[in-house]
């Protein structure tokens, strides 16, 4: 019961007028973010983050819209996939498979609005699952000792490209050069390292600055190289017609959805791309013959949805009890909460608390306000999807360089800032993931500390780093975690793959 | 199209090779050596860098092709803009930089010269009136300085 009382101290922070006020903002804004095109979700968040500084919002507003932003852009990205069958990221490919023929039936509303309340269930269902299992894993955390949490870190990279991911070796050649820039500056000992003398290095490489750059400029040059600058023509939706009986008709598949989705994003690894997946497959095996997947069955557009917002909210809970992000978009807000001096990790529940449980209560909040905004405003939102990027992208540039200048005023971040977006296109067209970089830069300075304080306690002896039942068993997953990719991922790939083409 | 991953394993490796050399040049920190210092992290992130780079160089995967010659030009072209936007940002002021910035991307990205440069005029001029008055945050003004004070 006492998880219920932190739950209405959560509420009243969500609910104070100004929050409320950026919760919307945040929730309008993702969603434009998500429709857009070019811009997926890890990246919007990334840019809106130094402007949440330049507003000067204390830290819990400032996650509330970010979590807000981060619910809308999973929203606003399911309108390319069933509009144009252009999935805006990997979990949003299995709603092409129904939601396209939809769309072409000439029910693309009835779709949109589907998505939107699977998605409202799917997030529902995993916001109480995080809700229940936070507090407990985050207690369960408190017995972790360094040697454990560098053991975690290491679970943290070896999962992070995920059970679809292709080549683990460059996941943790990633890791790799992410935890190297992050030990360029001045070190705990008060060594100078990797500085060459830099006065701007001193206080090392700022994550933001990579973030956006890696992110928004490399998306920018990728699109200067594929000349899709012209973007759609103009998009229509017909007006919607949906009765109650059909939204209860989806109720029992968006509640199965969410729930496996909630499982596969709290599991290390799995992510959203699994849980939409697994959604979608599940509830063509539950229904048989009784439904029509693939044709335009609106359960197929459920399934995913609930499947895919459930795990992204899943996503949620071992970063928050653990610091420890599972996806690109987490892995943002991650950086969010250790700019804004936060160590996420069990001790937040209790030195953190009313931050903790306002932005839980600001994802239910969120999602009620989504729900309220996307099914009347959805015809504007399609609007946005023919916005030619040619225009759209060299704004968004220009705002993501005034809102790093905003916070340093240093020529000197912004050409570091360029550097990192040719960087991430070279990276890019290599097939390196970056988001191993950002988690290496993020984690680095932990990760070292924690090794410091193992090794310390153990007077050097390294084997102190698998003494514990529990670090050997984090090593072990680890290691599953990065081999089983290569035994499972071309085989879940390839049937993925597979139910795409038989559609289109 | 193999040699992608190589050269770039090769690289990684050199800079594997070069970081782990700077990092057992690092001082000894003050009060004498513990069981971990400053090296100890960088050292093992080298050998994780030179393994997988290794790797890299020995078993590369087929790699995606590079854009061709013009379209390299545009991604230059594109990166110059950017480095010279950040340069006239001072002098010139937030204004007249962004509509150049913003215009030329725009025009290079295939939009019709005049609605582009127009386009940077008008989101700079919007984005500099959001910023300092909406905000309270100061951008350069540059060079129509000389505005104000009439």
């Amino acid at each position: 019961m006492e998880t219920l009382g932190y739950l209405i101290d959560g509420f009243g922070v969500a609910l104070a007028p100004h929050n409320l006020m950026f919760a919307l903002i945040g929730a309008f804004l993702g969603t434009l973010i998500g429709a857009l095109p070019g811009l997926g979700p890890a990246n919007g968040v990334a840019i809106l983050i130094p402007l949440a500084f330049t507003l000067g919002l204390p830290p819990e507003t400032a996650l509330i819209m970010l979590t807000s932003v981060y619910a809308g852009a999973m929203y606003g990205g399911r309108i390319s996939s069933i509009l144009l069958n252009i999935p805006g990221d990997e979990p949003a490919m299995m709603t092409c498979l129904d939601g396209y023929p939809m769309a072409q039936k000439g029910k693309a509303a009835e779709a949109l609005a589907i998505s939107a309340i699977a998605s409202f269930m799917g997030s529902l269902i995993a916001t109480i699952g995080l809700i229940l299992l936070a507090p407990l894993l985050a207690k369960f955390a408190l017995t972790f000792g360094p040697a454990e949490y560098f053991a975690l870190f290491v679970l943290a990279f070896a999962t992070l490209g995920g059970i679809t991911g292709k080549n683990p070796v460059k996941t943790i050649l990633a890791a790799a050069i992410g935890l190297m820039i992050a030990t360029v500056g001045i070190d705990n000992t008060g060594t100078q390292r990797y500085t060459f003398g830099v006065l701007e290095l001193y206080e090392g490489v700022d994550f933001i600055i990579a973030i956006v750059g890696l992110f928004a400029i490399s998306e920018l040059l990728f699109f200067i190289e594929s000349r899709a600058g012209g973007g759609k023509g103009p998009m229509k939706v017909n007006k919607l017609k949906l009765s109650w009986k059909e939204i209860g008709s989806i109720f029992p598949t968006t509640l199965r959805g969410g729930v496996l989705g909630f499982i596969s994003g709290v599991l290390p690894g799995a992510g959203a791309s699994l849980g939409s997946f697994i959604g979608y497959t599940l509830e063509k095996k539950i229904l048989g013959s009784k439904g029509r997947f693939g044709e335009g069955d609106p359960r197929g557009v459920a399934a995913p949805e609930a499947g895919n917002n459930g795990a992204s909210s899943g996503a949620l809970v071992p970063m928050l009890t653990l610091g420890v992000p599972g996806s690109g978009t987490t892995a943002v807000l991650l950086a969010l909460l250790i700019s804004m001096n936060i160590t996420p990790g069990p001790m937040m529940f209790t030195q953190n608390a009313d931050i903790v449980w306002g932005v839980i209560a600001a994802l239910l909040v969120g999602n009620f306000l989504l729900l309220l905004l996307n099914i009347p405003l959805v015809g504007m939102f399609v609007k946005l999807l023919s916005v030619p990027p040619k225009y759209l992208l060299p704004i968004v540039t220009m705002v993501a360089f005034v809102g790093i200048y905003s916070i340093s005023n240093s020529a000197f971040d912004l050409y570091f800032m360029v550097a990192f977006g040719a960087a991430g296109y070279i990276l890019r067209k290599l097939e390196i993931p970056l988001v191993p970089i950002i988690l290496g830069l993020l984690l680095g300075p932990e990760m070292e500390k924690n090794l410091g304080h193992a090794l310390t306690t153990s007077n050097g002896d390294w084997s102190v780093l698998w003494s514990s039942g529990l670090s050997i068993t984090l090593w072990a997953l680890a290691i599953i975690g990065l081999v089983l990719p290569v035994v499972v991922g071309p085989i879940l790939r390839r049937r993925m793959k597979a139910a795409q083409e038989k559609v289109g | 199209m193999k040699c992608n991953d190589r050269i770039f394993g090769l690289l990684m490796l050199v800079l594997a090779v070069a970081y782990g050399w700077g990092a057992a040049q690092f001082p000894e920190p003050f009060g004498g050596s513990e069981a971990i210092g400053p090296e100890t992290f960088p050292t093992l992130l080298a050998v994780v860098l030179a393994l997988s780079s290794l790797y890299l160089i020995v078993k590369p995967d087929p790699g995606s092709k590079w854009p061709p010659m013009r379209t390299g030009l545009e991604l230059l072209i594109a990166v110059v803009v950017l480095i010279a936007y950040v340069l006239l940002l001072q002098p010139l002021g937030f204004i007249i930089s962004t509509t150049l910035a913003v215009g030329t991307l725009c025009w290079r990205m295939g939009a019709a010269p005049i609605r582009a440069y127009v386009t940077g005029l008008i989101a700079g001029i919007v984005v500099y009136f959001l910023f300092t008055i909406g905000l309270d945050l100061s951008l350069p003004l540059g060079v129509l300085s000389v505005l104000e004070g009439s």
